[in-house]
């Protein structure tokens, strides 16, 4: 491997404005030390407030991955994911991506598509009977978006972008998702 | 009633819960993987103790960052407080959070609508 490689690399991610970035197994004590690393990046942040809606959507972005990720993809144990934070234009975004089964594609669009045509009060009025709702984890209901998914667009400035694409290597059975947020 | 105490972790807060003094108190970040599974116990615990309980209860509120799991678990605990302030003992809740914090102010102005039984007390704290 040439030592430019990570010059290159690096000057690429400055270029996209990213803050952070991580490729590779997710789980939650990963997406506990991503959340230590991100904080301290923010530590010294103009704007607290907004860093701290920054972290929340991080947070629920990637344990969302966690929670879609199917188990065996290759047999194995281990899920994974890809995440990236970075600041454009003086907007910061986050783009997640993972593994979904094929059977939740459409159940995922839906939910999005629902929530982006929501304005900011229907979004706050959604999470408030969600809140109320006697489903348990707040996540689970098939007629609702889920309370995730509101808190990301909650303090999103921009329609929730998605983006399916199918594996072919497993026989389509599952799909690549990239989700992003712009705040 | 013995009291409850759970070391706060990266990802789960601290929870101090005197019941032998009647303050209650929750501390850290929120965002364990399964937050049913954490805060199970704890609710069940708050549930025998405000059967029994015979005195005001002081709620401290000092979470910095729950995520939407969490917030849900959070919200059955003010509810079971709420109902309890409602027709048993006065349940005072101290929400002490840091001023330019607007997520955690909106997340308690909604508590306060949402719970009118409980006394609704908001403390600022400026930033360090």
């Amino acid at each position: 491997m040439e030592i430019d490689l990570f010059s290159s690399f690096k000057n690429q991610a400055l270029e996209k404005g990213i803050v952070f970035y991580y490729s590779g197994k997710i789980s939650q004590n990963a997406i506990a030390t991503m959340g230590d690393v991100l904080k301290h990046r923010f530590e010294n942040s103009e704007n607290p407030s907004s860093t701290r809606k920054v972290f929340s959507s991080f947070i629920e972005m990637i344990q969302n991955a966690l929670h879609y990720s199917p188990q065996s993809l290759d047999g194995n144990a281990e899920k994974i994911g890809a995440v990236a934070v970075g600041k454009q234009d003086g907007q910061y975004f986050i783009i997640c991506g993972n593994v979904v089964g094929r059977e939740f594609v459409s159940r995922i669009s839906d939910k999005i598509d629902m929530v982006n045509g929501m304005s900011k009060e229907e979004v706050k009025a959604a999470y408030k009977a969600q809140l109320r709702s006697d489903d348990t984890t707040g996540d689970e209901t098939s007629k609702g978006a889920g309370l995730g998914l509101l808190t990301i667009a909650r303090d999103s400035a921009l329609p929730i972008e998605y983006h399916f694409k199918s594996i072919a290597e497993y026989d389509n059975q599952y799909s690549e998702l990239h989700l992003k947020t712009i705040l | 009633m013995e009291d409850l105490y759970i070391r706060a972790t990266n990802d789960s807060p601290e929870v101090d819960f005197k019941y032998t003094f009647n303050q209650l108190t929750m501390s850290g970040e929120a965002y364990p993987e399964d937050a049913s599974r954490f805060f199970y116990p704890i609710i069940m615990g708050l549930v025998d103790f405000l059967k029994v309980n015979t005195k005001p209860i002081n709620f401290n509120f000092k979470l910095t960052y729950f995520n939407s799991a969490s917030t849900k678990m959070l919200f059955n605990i003010f509810q079971l407080l709420n109902e309890h302030s409602a027709h048993q003992q006065t349940v005072t809740l101290n929400w002490i959070y840091d001023e330019e914090d607007d997520t955690i102010k909106d997340f308690g102005d909604d508590i306060a609508e949402e719970f009118p039984s409980l006394d609704f007390n908001a403390v600022t704290i400026s930033a360090a």
